[in-house]
């Protein structure tokens, strides 16, 4: 039996993925909350299996091997899947409470008057009593392309096929997306006016007869109008379903601060999360167009198929959990941040989807985790100051940086390769990820005569582990404060940010700690 | 499986992206990129964290992505290359030109020494990327010795003996199973406008903007080297323009010169920065919040200048319609940075031409066009050779062409 690949979604993206990946042989399941599912595929090789009115449970297991857990009507479904995809529509919101005001038959939300331009289609006369069409579109809060998309649709129908006075009210016009700008020139063309709201805002009353009235100050003529329009238009916010947002907690994927299912992480870049195995595409991650949306699909049907083609290399040297140890107090597995620990009878490093990054062994309060060439011992190996003394200070400081591989290992690269001086003293130690830093580790530096400790890791929001940054920041921290207390420098140890293209930065950074060191004088712990 | 072979045109984000895609499914690739340095514009683009924190602009993806496809096994990449002819008859036979290297990569250890003795200005380019080997590249344009033989100080100073100035332009054949365009973009080029750019010297693009805040992590006016004191951003510079036709937004400039603009403000607090903006675009996912800060630290006025007109010390002096006053109003800078848009790649008739693809009225690809005739004709395109993307846009459409040339060649395998 070949893997299958569990599609999470109901829509046009979950289709498009759903008919990709049939085409190719692959075999897939498709389960949504929705009471009915009207995907019928094109001739296709694979198998599909549709699970209506169903919702996920529980899902287990690692990449390769998901254990899903779903109900249908109180109905217990059990599947194993080797990948899935979250594609799930987002939420649109009406902003009536933003312009103060309430639905009824002259003030609509934007959904509403797409659904009565399908119908002026079929009957072009439910627009007979109609003059004026008012659209509100971002005044109070920034909008966004899709919805400025529709609202350019709507007024276009609106102004050239029927006749009517349109007037689109916007703070600042979202046109980057294709072929808005162009959209925007052919309303303009038929007559649309656009008015738009800088420095001041329209004041927008209802009336008692239900009248609409909008009062404002043309910015350009700073003449006083008034709008009163037959149908005014409410524009909607597009936010992740709650069903969303339940998936992301079920299936232990980070989420950005306005909850779509993926982090706000560069490294998350197209449709990847948190964890091996389980991607997320379309409304589901971010407020996407169409267009976008059969892209996004693209993506998520090669990382299914590259799935398909083998599971994820594991890496050398991961992380192992000592038995004898683990006392099961389950840090690891909630600091894990690529859900790469399970819990079974015993705690579990799932080879395939373990990142190495070392915070699991880092954090492990028993020191029960172990990394080959991780641990404090090994890595104080590599400590050994440089032999080139800097003959125009007072002493040649000693300065151990861990540096993150993703970021600055290669800044440090860059920074030589750009011709910039480094410290003579300086020894850099490659890590995985800067989470993998424990207080042994700082400390080994120390003992090894370090004089100076530096941290370098990526920004805030750019960890590839999420939060190893946030984890090494604390344990630096936790150790500067202490220092004083033990009647030693606490500028000896300090934790820096950067990226991996800022090879001058880096210069500069370590540069700079030298010469607080040298102006602290060699460390007193010094043998 | 290693039975395919795709033949990458264009070494920039798209291109090395849908390398390293195919490439890790078993498929052999040929990467070739006109200029002799990877990466394409955005590798130049500079990090723009602030206050220690990632806002997403995905320039140090360009760098992963750029040092994950030098070193991948199924990747052959050739720079200083041009497609001369591709015909097919089955598979694609494609007739490749190689200038010549100059720089052994094998030898160079990245010394600077070339850079540094080379006594014209610009006659050794270096890159943006450690991972492109070599890091120099000689500019034929500018060599002395490729001129006239009169100087070869960097062929007799390379203390690796890396440097051969006599090397010739070779030629290579490729042969292919399917062929991807992504040959990318031109930057607008702002001599046209009236802002002196070219003729000011404190006049910067965008693109020179980033570049130098790569390089130097400060921002300096170019006439003394001494910091700004104020800074003017101009945006929409060859976008959103009909007397250029040019009607389209070009979506990544809003966010480039917003987040250089704070990234500056970050290390420099002490310049003034404002930016002049028809339609401020949303960019990144905490854009709501982003915008705020930005109006707090920024000045920001809704307006795009007509002129700008150097006074006799070197400033900037710019002219705009107050919205407020309708009065024609006047602001001194000391630097000013054109948002420049994104506009179709000059070669794009060239290679449409080659290629029998068909181009919009734009100057862009069609790519809706070129993905219904692509599973027939093996020919596919990704990134902003159909249209302006950011970093983030562009890895995706890599990703997407990277599945439908998967399908192409492998119809039936899941």
């Amino acid at each position: 039996m070949k893997d299958k690949t569990l599609i999470l979604g109901n829509g046009p993206c979950a289709h498009y993925i759903a008919e990709d990946l049939l085409s190719t042989g692959a075999d897939i399941v498709i389960a949504t909350t929705d009471k009915t599912c009207d995907f019928s595929p094109s001739e296709h090789s694979g198998s599909i299996e549709i699970l209506t009115d169903t919702r996920l449970v529980s899902c287990r297991g690692a990449v390769g091997d998901f254990r899903i857990l779903a109900a249908q009507n109180n109905k217990e479904i059990k599947r194993t899947v080797a990948g899935v995809i979250v594609a799930e529509e987002g939420q649109r919101k009406s902003n009536f409470s933003q312009y103060g005001l309430k639905a009824s038959s002259n003030v609509i939300p934007l959904f509403r008057m797409k659904e009565l331009l399908l119908d002026a289609s079929r009957d072009p006369g439910i627009f007979s009593e109609v003059k004026k069409v008012a659209f509100l579109n971002g005044v109070f809060q920034e909008s966004n392309p899709v919805i400025a998309e529709e609202i350019m649709q709507s007024a276009l129908r609106l102004q050239s096929d029927l006749n009517l006075k349109t007037y689109i009210l916007t703070n600042n016009l979202k046109v980057a997306g294709n072929g808005l700008e162009t959209l925007y020139r052919e309303t303009k063309k038929v007559g649309t006016v656009y008015i738009k709201f800088t420095s001041t805002r329209p004041e927008i009353h209802s009336e008692s007869d239900g009248s609409i009235q909008i009062e404002f100050i043309d910015e350009i003529t700073s003449k006083k109008f008034r709008l009163t329009p037959d149908i005014t238009v409410v524009d909607e916010t597009i936010v992740p379903s709650d069903y969303a947002a339940d998936l992301a907690k079920l299936l232990s994927i980070d989420t950005d601060p306005d909850g779509f299912v993926q982090a706000d992480n560069v490294h998350r870049f197209t449709v990847f999360t948190n964890r091996k195995g389980i991607m997320t595409a379309g409304p589901s991650r971010i407020i996407q167009a169409r267009d976008d949306q059969i892209v996004d699909a693209g993506n998520a049907a090669l990382a299914s198929a590259l799935l398909m083609a083998g599971l994820p290399a594991v890496p050398e040297n991961r992380a192992e959990i000592d038995k004898g140890q683990c006392i099961r107090c389950l840090t690891c597995y909630r600091r894990c941040p690529y859900r790469a620990i399970t819990l079974n009878t015993r705690v579990v490093v799932e080879p395939h989807a373990c990142e190495r990054c070392g915070i699991c062994a880092a954090q492990c309060p028993r020191g029960a985790i172990h990394i080959k060439d991780l641990e404090p011992a090994s890595i104080s190996k590599q400590m050994t100051p440089g032999d080139t003394p800097r003959e125009d200070a007072a002493f040649t400081p000693f300065l151990v940086a861990f540096c993150c591989s993703r970021s600055a290992v290669q800044a440090g690269e860059l920074s030589l390769c750009m011709g910039h001086k480094l410290p003579p003293g300086l020894k850099m130690i490659e890590v995985p990820c800067s989470g993998s830093i424990s207080f042994d580790h700082i400390f080994a530096a120390f003992k090894k005569n370090a004089d100076g400790v530096l941290v370098l890791t990526c920004h805030e929001g750019n960890c590839h582990s999420e939060r190893g940054n946030v984890y090494a920041r604390q344990t630096v921290d936790q150790i500067a404060d202490r220092f004083p207390q033990i009647g030693f420098e606490k500028d000896r140890i300090a934790l820096q940010t950067l990226a991996s293209n800022m090879g001058t930065e880096f210069a500069e950074m370590v540069n700079r700690f030298e010469a607080n060191i040298i102006e602290l004088g060699p460390s007193g712990l010094k043998k | 499986m290693t039975d395919k072979n795709v033949l990458i045109i264009g070494g920039g984000v798209a291109g090395l992206c849908a390398s390293l895609e195919l490439a890790n499914l078993g498929i052999q690739i040929e990467l070739v990129e006109k200029s002799i340095f990877l990466g394409g514009h955005a590798i130049g683009y500079t990090c723009k964290a602030t206050r220690n924190t990632c806002v997403k602009c995905g320039a140090c993806m360009v760098e992963e992505k750029l040092k994950n496809a030098v070193s991948h096994p199924n990747i052959k990449i050739l720079i200083g290359s041009q497609v001369k002819n591709i015909s097919k008859n089955g598979r694609f036979t494609i007739n490749i030109h190689q200038k010549p290297r100059y720089i052994d990569s094998q030898k160079c250890n990245q010394c600077a020494i070339c850079l540094d003795r080379c006594p014209l200005d610009g006659a050794i380019l270096n890159g943006f990327s450690k991972n492109n080997i070599p890091f120099y590249g000689i500019n034929e344009e500018k060599c002395l010795y490729l001129k006239d033989t009169s100087c070869h100080i960097c062929r007799d100073e390379c203390p690796e003996k890396a440097i051969n100035l006599d090397e010739k332009s070779s030629k290579y054949v490729s042969e292919a199973d399917a062929v991807l365009v992504a040959t990318g973009f031109q930057p607008f080029s702002p001599v046209g406008k009236p802002y002196g750019y070219g003729l000011f010297k404190n006049v910067l693009s965008t693109l020179d903007l980033e570049r130098m805040l790569k390089q130097t992590a400060r921002v300096k006016k170019p006439s003394d080297n001494k910091p700004p004191e104020r800074i003017a951003f101009i945006q929409c510079v060859g976008s959103r323009d009909s007397k250029l036709n040019h009607l389209w937004c070009s979506k990544v400039c809003c966010g480039s010169a917003m987040r250089m603009a704070r990234r500056i403000k970050d290390r420099q607090p002490e310049i003034d920065i404002t930016v002049f903006y028809i339609d401020v675009q949303t960019f990144g996912k905490d854009f709501e919040q982003f915008y705020k800060d930005a109006q707090e630290e920024l000045g920001m006025i809704r307006a795009i200048p007509g002129d700008i007109y150097e006074t006799d010390s070197q400033k900037l002096k710019i002219n705009f319609l107050d919205n407020n006053t309708h009065e024609t109003l006047e602001e001194i800078f000391d630097l000013v940075v054109l948002s420049i848009g994104i506009t179709p790649g000059k070669d794009n008739g060239e290679i449409a031409a080659l290629l029998h693809l068909k181009l919009a009225d734009s100057g862009f690809f069609e790519s809706r066009a070129e993905e219904a005739s692509a599973q027939n004709t093996g020919i596919f395109t990704a990134g902003t050779i159909s249209g302006a993307m950011s970093i983030s846009e562009t890895i995706a459409s890599a990703g997407k062409a990277a599945r439908q040339i998967v399908k192409y060649l492998r119809p039936n395998s899941p």
